[in-house]
Order: structure tokens, then C-alpha cells, then sequence
């Protein structure tokens, strides 16, 4: 997905940032250092940041400001985090939530 | 699953099982919220919990809109042990 370097509002982005490489699910991505996990996974063209844990639906970033808790994935080191406010890190391994054995409670999907 | 309207994320509680339960004889939004774990999830209602008021609201008009509202529950943001006591939160 394109990065908006020309905002029609905000104007040109200031400031260059360093790009950094990560790790999400394996697969070996680079982003710029300092911006949300998501932004970097959006850019990347990664739009499912986790499937829901009970019925294994897809998940994306939703509210993007940190109310919902949607975009939570698991960075190594940290445990679940929300992707849309942390900031991006040099060598980050991500991991997206997948969906969880149900066979302890039993409960059936409607 | 029957396709419908999600009313939580959270715990993917949509508007079929809300009507069901409000059948079963669920009529206030802490009732609907026993009955089908809408609100219960890692969001705690910071998402749902206007839309399931105002859906029971409108299920009945005459009665007080704050008749039964769901509590909020501190703290505002999550924090982890960890924060706290590295002194970040």
C-alpha cells in the first residue's frame, strides 16, 4: 500500500525517518522506526493483524487510537500489545493472535 | 453463523443473539450483557457499550434511558504491573 508523502492537509511529511526491518509471523518486512506497528504492517499490504480468538474471524485495525483493542498482537519480549500505539523498533519479532482450542469450556459457536 | 450485524468485537456477540435474547426475556443492556457476554470483552464495552444502550433504548422509548446503564470499570487505559512500576503509566 502507498504511503501518503503529500498530505492535502498536513502538507509534506517532515523529517526522514530511518527505515528499520522487523519480523511479522515470519515473514522478514521493513518499516520506518518510530511508527505504529499497524502503519508499518498497512504499508506492507498486511491488512489482518489476528483472527478472533474464540470463532477465528479475521481482525484488523479498527478505532486506531488505542479504545479498542482490535489490533493486538504479540510482539516478543512485550506480550500483547496494541499494534496501532506502539512504536516501531529495529529487529521487532511479531507474532498475529490466532485462534485458541476451544475444548476446555466447550462452548459451542452459535 | 448466520451472517448479522456485530454489535461487539470483542466477543462477535451480534444483532441476531441480541434480539434473541431480548426475546428470551433479557430487557435491560446489564441482562443482554449476562445473557450473550456483549461488553465482557478485552474492550470492556469501550466500543459496544453505547451501541447496545441506545439499540435497548429503542426497544422501549418510555422507559428511563439510565434505568440500568453498564458500569465502567477503572482503570481507563490497561496498564500492565510492569508499567506501573517502572513508573510509565
Amino acid at each position: 500500500m502507498e504511503r501518503i508523502t503529500n498530505h492535502p492537509i498536513l502538507g509534506p511529511l517532515k523529517g526522514r525517518k530511518e527505515a528499520v526491518s522487523f519480523t511479522f509471523d515470519g515473514r522478514e518486512l521493513t518499516g520506518l522506526q518510530g511508527e505504529p506497528i499497524a502503519a508499518a504492517l498497512l504499508a506492507s499490504g498486511i491488512r489482518r493483524l489476528r483472527r478472533h480468538e474464540e470463532s477465528g474471524t479475521a481482525r484488523g485495525l479498527y478505532c486506531a487510537i488505542g479504545h479498542c483493542m482490535e489490533c493486538r498482537l504479540n510482539v516478543e519480549g512485550r506480550g500483547q500489545v496494541r499494534s496501532c500505539l506502539t512504536p516501531l523498533e529495529e529487529g521487532m519479532w511479531i507474532s498475529e493472535g490466532r485462534q485458541l482450542s476451544n475444548e476446555i469450556t466447550g462452548r459451542k459457536l452459535p | 453463523m448466520k451472517r448479522s450485524m456485530i454489535i461487539c468485537r470483542c466477543e462477535e456477540v451480534t444483532l441476531i443473539q441480541l434480539k434473541a435474547a431480548y426475546e428470551s426475556g433479557c430487557h435491560t443492556s446489564r441482562q443482554l450483557k449476562m445473557k450473550t457476554r456483549a461488553g465482557m470483552g478485552a474492550c470492556q464495552g469501550r466500543i459496544c457499550r453505547h451501541l447496545l444502550e441506545t439499540w435497548v433504548h429503542a426497544k422501549n422509548p418510555e422507559s428511563p434511558p439510565d434505568s440500568e446503564l453498564l458500569p465502567h470499570r477503572p482503570p481507563v487505559r490497561p496498564v500492565t504491573f510492569g508499567q506501573l512500576a517502572n513508573g510509565e503509566a
